[in-house]
This record gives C-alpha cells, sequence and structure tokens, in this order.
C-alpha cells in the first residue's frame, strides 16, 4: 500500500494480513468475496485493485466464507480478476486529538492538503462508543453565534443538535460556515469546528475554505470535504469520522467542539444507495427503514458527559426537496433533534438574511442555555415576546389581505409595522457580520418599542422601565 | 402725448421715490434670495460631495480590508501549505530510507535465517499446504487457494511504517 492512506489503518496487531482474491460479484457499490474465514462485521478492508489505487471497503454482511463489502471508492473499473481483499481484524477507526485541527482532508479523512496524513498515538472506532446514559449530562449555557435570529429567538445550547431546514437555492451554506466562522461559547473556553462537506460542489467547497481561512490558520478547524463528484459511499463515512474527531477533541482535550455536518440529504442518499444495492425492501421514498436508527446513531453523539470538560454541538443541515417537510429525511431528523431553524423561499425573497423563519424554527433546549447568568436576564421574556407578537403580526397581515390595510386598527398596523422593522433590522444582519449579544437585544428592544406598552404582556415593568427605548419606558403608552 | 403741466414734477417726487424705493427693495429682496439659494446650493452640494466623499472613503476602506483580509489569507494559506509540504516531504523520506534499508536485509548475514521464520510465519497463517515462494523483491510471498501472504520485504517495511504511523510527527516535532 502506498503512502497517503486511510490514517489509522494498520492492522490491529502484528498479525500479517492475508489477501483474499476469490471475487464472486460486483453489484454497484458491493463486492461479494467467497472463501473467506475469520472476518467480522463492520471490519475495514483494504482492497488492492491490479494497476489501480488501492481502495477501501466495509464488512456489511458475513454468511458462512461468503463476505459483502461496501467499497467507498465505489466498483467502477474493478473486474473480478486481479482483486485482493485485505481485512484489518477490526472496524475503521482514525486517529484522535488535535493532530486534524487546522487540516483540509476528504470525506474518507485523507489529506487534500499536501501535507502527511493525520496521525495519533490513540486511534478510536468511528463508528464510537455506546455512551452510557447515565453518564450523560444535559446540555447547558449558550453557544454564541453573533446571528441575531439565532442567538435572539432559537439560542444554540452547548451540546445540543440543532439541524438548519432548507430547501434548495437559500443560504443555508452561507448560514452554517458562518455560524462556523462566528460561534464561540464564553470567554476563555477553547472552542473548535469540525466541518463535514457533503455533496458540495467544488465552488461550495471554495466558498468554506475562504470564510474559514482564519479560524483554520488559528488550529480551530477540521475540514472534512466530500465533493459532488467524489465517491458517494465515501459519504457514509464523513459524519462518522467528523464526529469521531470532535468527541476527542471535546471528551479528551476539553474543548467545545461544533459539528456542521451539510448536506445530510446527501448523506441519506449514501444510504439509500447503498440499500438499494443490498436489495433490502425499501421504506418511504426508497430510503431503507433503518433510516431512523442510522441518523439518530449520528446525532446522538452530541452533548456532555459527566466529569468531562468539554462538549459536542451538532447542527446538521438538511434540504428538503420541494420544501417537503415531511420528507424522510427532515421527517426523521425532525424525531430526533432538539428544535430546528428553519429558512423559507419567502422570507428569501423580501432579501432578508438569514431567511429564519422565526414561527417556525425552535430550540427545544433554549432555556438551559439562555436567561441570567447564562445571556441576561430579559432574553427569555423577550424571545417569547417578540414570537407572539410575530404570530399576531401575521394574522393582522392576512387580515389585512381580506379587508383592507385601511380597515385594520391602529394596534394590527402597529404589529404589521413590528414584523417588517424585527426582519428588516434584528434578524437582517450582513454576511459575514458578527453581532453582538448585546446589539441583538438592544434591536430587539427597538422593535418592541413600536408596540403600544399595553401589548407588551409577557415582559415585567422592572423589565419595560429598563429595557425599552424612549420616553419614559416606552415611545408608546 | 400730453406734456405734465407745471408743478408736476415737484407732486410726483413722492410717487417717484417710492416707486424706486419698492423696486430697490425687491432688487435688495431678489438679490438677498439669489444669495441664500446660492448658499443652499453650495451647501449642500458640499454636503453631498461631503457624503459622495465618505462613501467612497467608506467603501475603499472596506474593499482594502476585504483584499487585505482575502491577500492575508492566501498568504497564510500558503504558508501552510508549505509546512506541510515539508512534512510531507519528511515523512516520504523516511518511508524511503526504511524501504531501503528492508532492501539492504538480501545482504544480510541473516538472510536466510529471516527467509526461514517468514516461511514459518507463512505456514502458520495459511496453513501447511501452503506453496511459498521467495519473492525477487526479497522475502517470501505465499499462496493457499484464493488466499494469498504478502511477506516480501517491502510489504513488510511498508506495514512497520503504518504501525508506527504515530511517531512520525517527531521528524518535525523535534520531540
Amino acid at each position: 500500500m502506498s503512502g497517503g492512506g486511510i490514517p489509522g489503518t494498520e492492522p490491529a496487531s502484528g498479525i500479517p494480513r492475508v489477501g483474499y482474491s476469490a471475487v464472486r460479484e460486483l453489484r454497484g457499490p458491493l463486492l461479494v468475496l467467497g472463501d473467506a474465514d475469520g472476518v467480522g462485521w463492520d471490519e475495514f478492508a483494504t482492497v488492492a485493485v491490479a494497476g489501480q489505487r488501492d481502495r477501501h471497503g466495509l464488512v456489511l454482511e458475513v454468511d458462512g466464507d461468503e463476505v459483502t463489502l461496501q467499497i467507498l471508492e465505489g466498483t467502477g473499473g474493478m473486474a473480478l480478476g486481479g482483486i485482493e481483499v485485505r481485512f484489518q481484524g477490526r472496524p475503521l477507526a482514525v486517529p484522535t486529538g488535535p493532530g486534524w485541527l487546522g487540516r483540509v482532508c476528504n470525506g474518507r479523512g485523507e489529506p487534500l492538503d499536501g501535507g502527511p496524513p493525520v496521525t495519533a498515538g490513540e486511534t478510536a472506532p468511528v463508528g464510537g462508543w455506546p455512551l452510557n446514559p447515565v453518564y450523560r449530562e444535559p446540555p447547558q449555557d449558550p453557544v454564541i453565534t453573533g446571528i441575531s435570529a439565532v442567538d435572539a429567538l432559537t439560542t444554540l445550547v452547548r451540546g445540543q443538535k440543532l439541524p438548519i431546514f432548507s430547501v434548495p437555492g437559500l443560504p443555508h451554506l452561507t448560514l452554517a460556515t458562518q455560524i462556523a466562522a462566528q460561534a464561540t461559547t464564553s470567554a476563555g473556553r477553547a472552542f473548535r469546528v469540525v466541518f463535514a462537506a457533503m455533496g458540495m460542489t467544488h465552488a461550495d467547497i471554495a466558498y468554506i475554505r475562504d470564510r474559514l481561512e482564519e479560524r483554520s490558520a488559528a488550529g480551530e478547524l477540521v475540514l472534512l470535504l466530500n465533493a459532488a463528484d467524489d465517491p458517494v459511499i465515501e459519504r457514509i463515512l464523513t459524519p462518522r469520522i467528523a464526529l469521531t474527531v470532535a468527541e476527542s477533541l471535546a471528551y479528551d482535550e476539553g474543548s467545545d467542539v461544533l459539528v456542521v455536518m451539510s448536506d445530510m440529504t446527501s448523506y441519506a442518499e449514501a444510504v439509500r444507495e447503498v440499500s438499494a444495492a443490498r436489495r433490502e425492501i425499501p421504506a418511504r421514498r426508497g430510503y431503507p427503514g433503518y433510516l431512523y436508527s442510522d441518523l439518530a446513531g449520528l446525532y446522538e453523539r452530541c452533548g456532555r458527559v459527566k466529569g468531562r470538560e468539554g462538549s459536542v454541538t451538532i447542527v446538521p443541515v438538511l434540504t428538503m426537496p420541494a420544501g417537503d417537510i415531511t420528507h424522510p429525511v427532515p421527517d426523521l431528523t425532525g424525531y430526533i433533534t432538539e428544535g430546528q431553524v428553519v429558512l423559507d423561499p419567502e422570507v428569501d425573497a423580501r432579501g432578508v438574511y438569514p431567511p429564519v423563519d422565526v414561527l417556525s424554527s425552535l430550540s427545544r433546549l433554549m432555556r438551559s442555555g439562555a436567561g441570567k447568568g447564562r445571556t441576561r436576564e430579559d432574553h427569555l421574556d423577550v424571545a417569547a415576546q417578540i414570537l407572539s407578537a410575530m404570530a399576531r403580526a401575521r394574522s393582522a397581515a392576512e387580515l389585512a389581505e381580506l379587508v383592507g390595510a385601511a380597515a385594520l386598527s391602529e394596534t394590527d398596523n402597529a404589529y404589521i409595522d413590528f414584523r417588517s422593522v424585527v426582519e428588516r433590522e434584528l434578524l437582517n444582519q450582513g454576511r459575514d457580520e458578527l453581532r453582538t449579544f448585546e446589539r441583538t437585544m438592544d434591536l430587539a428592544w427597538q422593535a418592541l418599542s413600536l408596540l403600544p406598552r399595553r401589548e407588551l404582556t409577557m415582559l415585567s415593568g422592572e423589565f419595560l422601565d429598563r429595557y425599552l427605548p424612549g420616553p419614559a419606558g416606552g415611545a408608546q403608552s | 402725448m400730453s406734456r405734465l403741466p407745471a408743478g408736476s414734477d415737484a407732486a410726483l417726487e413722492p410717487v417717484r421715490l417710492a416707486l424706486r424705493r419698492e423696486a430697490e427693495t425687491e432688487a435688495g429682496r431678489l438679490a438677498e434670495d439669489a444669495r441664500r439659494q446660492a448658499e443652499a446650493l453650495l451647501s449642500s452640494a458640499r454636503a453631498e460631495a461631503e457624503q459622495i466623499r465618505a462613501t467612497a472613503a467608506r467603501e475603499g476602506a472596506d474593499a482594502a480590508r476585504t483584499e487585505a483580509a482575502g491577500r492575508s489569507a492566501r498568504i497564510r494559506r500558503e504558508a501552510r501549505r508549505t509546512v506541510l509540504a515539508r512534512q510531507e516531504a519528511l515523512r516520504s523520506e523516511l518511508g524511503r530510507q526504511v524501504r531501503d534499508r528492508a532492501r539492504d536485509l538480501r545482504s544480510d548475514p541473516r538472510y536466510p535465517q529471516i527467509l526461514r521464520r517468514l516461511t514459518e510465519r507463512a505456514d502458520a497463517v495459511l496453513g501447511p499446504m501452503a506453496s511459498v515462494t521467495e519473492s525477487y523483491k526479497g522475502g517470501v510471498t505465499a499462496a493457499a487457494g484464493s488466499r494469498h501472504l504478502d511477506l516480501s520485504l517491502p510489504a513488510l517495511a511498508e506495514q512497520a511504517l503504518e504501525r508506527h504511523a504515530g511517531e512520525v510527527h517527531r521528524l518535525w516535532d523535534g520531540a
């Protein structure tokens, strides 16, 4: 095997690797091998193909002496003769630790930046270790992203999994990259980002690399890039490697780690491709019936662990084909994750960036990350008041469409004004603007000051007196 | 056309004076208006010029900042690439040396002993029915049915390098 292979793929012990060459079948991404003994499920293998670069495979099935492997690079260009499969005697493991920081690798963890393969004294299986639920600690404390829509209304919490639901054509990648570039936890804590890009175009990859350059140069970033024209099956590994690296940075090194995984729909398509090749009975839209547990196996690797400093926070990005939120990928993701940030084409059409539909977005763990001692004492009440007022503004706008704006009451008109100011001033921001939390809250209060004070029923008199701008605690009486 | 009667000049004097005063006042007012308008135009032009200058300066500064950030990002990336390329060069050189040393083992007096032990190893892994042949690269290769075992010296050198991959960073970390 030549250099530049997948790091950490050396055999578990010094036992020499036997090469098996009785290939019986090549089917889509699958290779069926006969006459193999002592091979275990999920074992990693190197596949030597005469006259070509080595490929890599994972054992999917063992039936007597017959072994089915999925070939990460695909089986294109392979013939039944001239193949030799060498098993590693263990599942795929990757080196762990800070050696990954500042590196750019492909979806299998091989370097793309011209450097040596990432190595370390320790390795960990990419499937992760099952964690005793008793050792889990609930997510706590905010991750401040510098993006008002997220910080103010759907606060991201250390150890949370909060997906971004989008449709093709919206700036979800820009938003995910901006979160990756800007996010931090409280001062003094080490913050690291692992970005797993799956099925990205080269233009998107160039954008991600440029945008995250600063973080990469500071040694705070690990980039795993699977391009749209890279082998599809490799995408099955990409998020697993990302999470394994993140776990080691979090629980061994004590950092707060943010894992951005984009786009999970591309990942699910790779799962579907393997499932179809295995002739499994398809469930919804051709995805396998185990898609839920497969996704849960990834998302559930976030969190905090008792007695360890760090945390793993996951922000997966999903594009919903045709904007269908009942599509299996967003639907199953929604069951597992703790809320969602939904991007809306209508908001995007109004020129608002990020085009977040605040009424469909939710961070279920916001209470654990916001409020006194975490963000600011008035944060939760302000967020609740804004959401309630946005809901009221929406019904007022619907009413205006029926009866005309002139027939609306002064209060309803105030709500409609409020909504446009919230979108224009609070939610809308620059694509590289890092907005402080204080500034976000100021803008929120300025928007609230457009409403009559009597409407602000979710805010205590004390907060109104202290924060509401305008004469004598509120421009409107 | 009739001539004005005598004495009318004196009688009309106040009228003339009044007309003239009015004309003068009007002229003064017009002049003042014109001056005010000119001033207003000038000041609004100045303000606009100032605004244009400020916008241009801001845009220039923004563009320069973006350009500077882009350039420094490119240079940082270039520097990082150089460091990584040197590390990779060191690693390749180590690999080359290890493979050379492994090849040199063929002229080592202990080589027959090595061959014997490799053959024993191949028999142990593939079974006594395996056919073991000496590789032209040094070491042995063995086969039993569709199973193969490559114990040639370059393959063993590669395996040793892979097994100790975690120590390679000492080449550049100076540990």
